[in-house]
């Protein structure tokens, strides 16, 4: 939000100093923010710093431990798995929702009118469907005994999916789990990209054409770079979405193992905080979830704001 | 063009993150004096006991009683959340059992000593006040308990020659004799530590021990090691479970199965209630997508599970407390629904429902069939999980859940027992 006022100043940076107005504007978005995510993040980061269990959730007074609870985490082997499996389930699935995504978008920009209107209402539906509904029917397709995955797969020759249990093994599971978090993030990708197809221009595209580029050359040399900038920012989204996903896996964890082998950050924190009712540790935890994204997304950040300068 | 699209989408963004942060769980507050909220847990306190509750609630206070049903898996966190909160707690909660001493121990309830003998006193369920107290002063009351005992097929048990088992090694023996490629002798999830737990209390082990002042986790107890050792083998021969599968619902496993019109399982156990789900299926007449289970004596039976040298095994005692809200704003009137709670016409419906009532001058309201005869059976050698103040804490980890998972999957037992030890001990002590 910043970054728009500011850019139309830029043009006028003789003026720069007697404009107030972007600033006074400025306030309400901040104000936001700082009640909104200050408040939260600063309880957060007190709390992480402090031994505070179900007593002090009573009304107990918190000890302050200062970076105890850090140095706990650091040496905790099986939070680095769980950092590792998260980073790894969020890439995976933010590539292959773009990739997806960014198909589904081509196909909406090639068709005619009539199939693009129903896929945008497919997608539409989609990524409007609550999580909790959306889910219960994916499990229902999953199910070991009575799922519509396993009696299709079942139906071709050779292959014995019968009562196979897509939850019982962590790698199985976390293919589930993407596929669905997969199917409720790529209408998203698609209209955005989509979007931003629609603003790549005719004359370029035929004057390519005429200069006899094939359909990839035109894809990966021109429409490519063109919507490059919306690809940036759905994909930083998307990292950002992927890698604190929390009700999916939950509620998989529900149909199938609770088990600490199916844990991504979001269940981990969850389960270390209200259920184990370790609320400093969990803080902790949360910090440290923080920190990742920022880590993962400074990056793409820091590439957009070139972006804006140039 | 482009840098405005930019822009724009970096404003989305901001907003979406921002939309996505945004979690609350509203309750309703109470705040017009006399009308009060009541948690219970689960559907294990049935419609006609809740609208009794309503109607009395409302005859002795003129307030409005409002339940709210919470589920099992949910309501450790949300009691936790919600409880210390005086704008959004609950008047009145049903509590586990099995949490009541870390949630009594945290100062969330009302000491209620002063009603302790108005509602019963020395005639409640002993174990559940212990579990309720601290210093003596009484927080947390018994609300009902129950407890598990077996059920299985009559006819397929005859078929294959065997009789009821008056020992546990010959319980694992003849299940593993039922066991099909598409029927569990003896169905039971690998996760199920709460009826698994069955095989170390019954081998003369324990979850945890109290060492002085501080609990220790026993499940490298050569004893206990022994009981899961018997377990592993059990699951390994007798059920087709998942091993991943934890305290759910396993009487489905033991009707017919609508398409292949044969059970998936010869033997379950199960909660006493459980019966009610247990039978020959036919539809329903009020309302056809769901089938109505009557049980047949010709076709199902119950035991009770034998002990290791015969008798009964010791199960996990189920059950839950009942408790008012330390932070209630509505004290007087929760006091007014524990009276109720506690009454002899409530006792009774208790039973009658096929709870065991708290106050035990009312066992002969469970009636005198063999589900009554089971249930008393069984509970009479039940046992409760440690009392220590981390306890919910060691259940709401889901530790107990991994371990007997990594034993049913085939692990090495004593190992396992001595790393989940480990870890518990970290909890357990609060």
């Amino acid at each position: 939000m910043s970054t728009s006022t500011a850019k139309q100043t830029s043009s006028l940076t003789f003026k720069r100093r007697k404009l107030r107005a972007p600033y006074l504007l400025l306030i309400p978005a901040v104000g936001i923010l700082v009640i909104g995510m200050g408040y939260p993040l600063v309880w957060q980061i007190v709390t992480s710093m402090q031994e505070f269990g179900l007593q002090q959730q009573f009304g107990k007074p918190a000890p302050f431990v200062l970076f105890d609870n850090y140095i706990e985490l650091a040496t905790k082997a099986s939070l680095w798995v769980v950092v590792g499996k998260s980073i790894l389930f969020c890439l995976v699935t933010a590539v292959v929702t773009l990739a997806v995504g960014l198909a589904l978008a081509l196909l909406m920009n090639a068709v005619s009118k009539g199939p693009r209107l129903v896929l945008q209402v497919a997608l539409l539906l989609a990524w409007s469907m609550p999580v909790v509904a959306a889910m219960t029917v994916w499990i229902w397709l999953f199910d070991r005994r009575r799922g519509a995955i396993n009696y299709l797969l079942d139906a071709i020759p050779g292959v014995d999916m019968n009562r196979f249990d897509w939850l019982e093994n962590p790698l199985t599971f976390f293919a589930v789990a993407s596929i669905i978090v997969i199917w409720m993030s790529v209408p998203f990708v698609a209209f955005s990209a989509y979007a931003g197809l629609t603003q790549v221009s005719e004359e370029v595209m035929e004057a390519a054409q005429l200069d006899g580029a094939n359909g990839w050359q035109r894809f990966w040399g021109i429409i490519l770079p063109m919507i490059r900038p919306v690809i940036a920012i759905v994909f930083l989204l998307q990292i950002i979405w992927d890698l604190r996903v929390f009700t999916q896996i939950t509620m998989l964890q529900d149909a199938g193992s609770k088990s600490s082998e199916f844990d991504l950050l979001g269940t981990y924190i969850y389960k270390l905080g209200t259920k184990a009712q370790d609320f400093g540790m969990a803080s902790a935890v949360s910090i440290l979830v923080l920190a990742i994204t920022i880590i993962l997304s400074w990056f793409y950040i820091r590439s957009l704001l070139k972006e804006d300068e140039s | 063009m482009k840098r405005k699209f930019v822009a724009a989408a970096a404003a989305t963004a901001a907003v979406l993150i921002l939309a996505g942060c945004a979690t609350s769980t509203p309750t309703p507050a109470d705040e017009g004096g006399e009308d009060i909220t009541l948690w219970l847990n689960g559907g294990d306190t049935p419609e006609t006991l809740r609208d009794y509750l309503k109607t009395e609630y409302a005859d002795a206070t003129g307030g409005t009683l409002t339940i709210e049903e919470q589920s099992w898996t949910d309501a450790l966190a949300k009691l936790t959340t919600a409880l210390p909160d005086a704008e959004n707690t609950p008047d009145v909660v049903e509590i586990g059992n099995t949490w009541s001493p870390t949630f009594t121990n945290a100062g969330a309830f009302t000491d209620v000593s002063d009603l302790y003998d108005e509602l019963g006193g020395s005639k409640l369920l002993p174990s559940f006040v212990e579990v309720g107290e601290v210093d003596g002063a009484n927080f947390a009351l018994p609300y009902y308990f129950g407890s598990r005992y077996a059920f299985y097929r009559k006819d397929i048990w005859e078929k294959a020659g065997l009789t009821v088992p008056t020992t546990l090694a010959e319980f694992n023996e003849s299940a593993a004799k039922l066991k099909t490629d598409s029927q569990s002798g003896f169905y039971i999830g690998g996760e199920d530590w709460r009826n698994g737990v069955s095989w170390i209390f019954a081998n003369g082990g324990d979850l945890a021990v109290k060492d002085g002042d501080e609990w220790k986790s026993s499940l490298a107890d050569p004893k206990s090691v022994e009981g899961l050792e018997q377990l592993q083998t059990l699951f390994a021969d007798a059920s087709l479970a998942p091993v991943t599968e934890a305290d759910s619902t396993p009487w489905v496993n033991i009707n017919d199965n609508e398409s292949t019109g044969k059970p998936e399982a010869a033997t379950i156990i199960a909660p006493g209630w459980a019966h009610w789900s247990i039978g020959d299926l036919a539809p329903d007449p009020a309302d056809d997508t769901k089938t109505i289970a009557t049980w047949n004596d010709d076709v199902f039976g119950t035991f009770v599970l034998p002990g290791a040298d015969g008798g009964v095994a010791p199960v996990f005692a189920g059950g839950s407390n009942i408790a008012i809200s330390a932070a209630s704003k509505n004290q007087a009137a929760s006091k007014e629904l524990l009276k109720i709670v506690f009454s002899a016409d409530y006792q009774q419906l208790l039973g009658e429902n096929g709870l065991g009532p708290a106050n035990l001058d009312y066992a002969s309201s469970l009636g005198d069939d063999q589900f009554a005869a089971a249930l008393i059976e069984s509970a009479a050698d039940s046992k409760l999980t440690p009392a220590a103040p981390g306890w919910a804490a060691v259940e709401g980890s889901g530790l107990l859940e991994e371990f007997f998972g990594k034993v049913n999957g085939g692990g090495d037992v004593a190992a396992l027992a001595a790393e989940y030890d480990a870890k518990i001990d970290e909890l357990i002590n609060g």
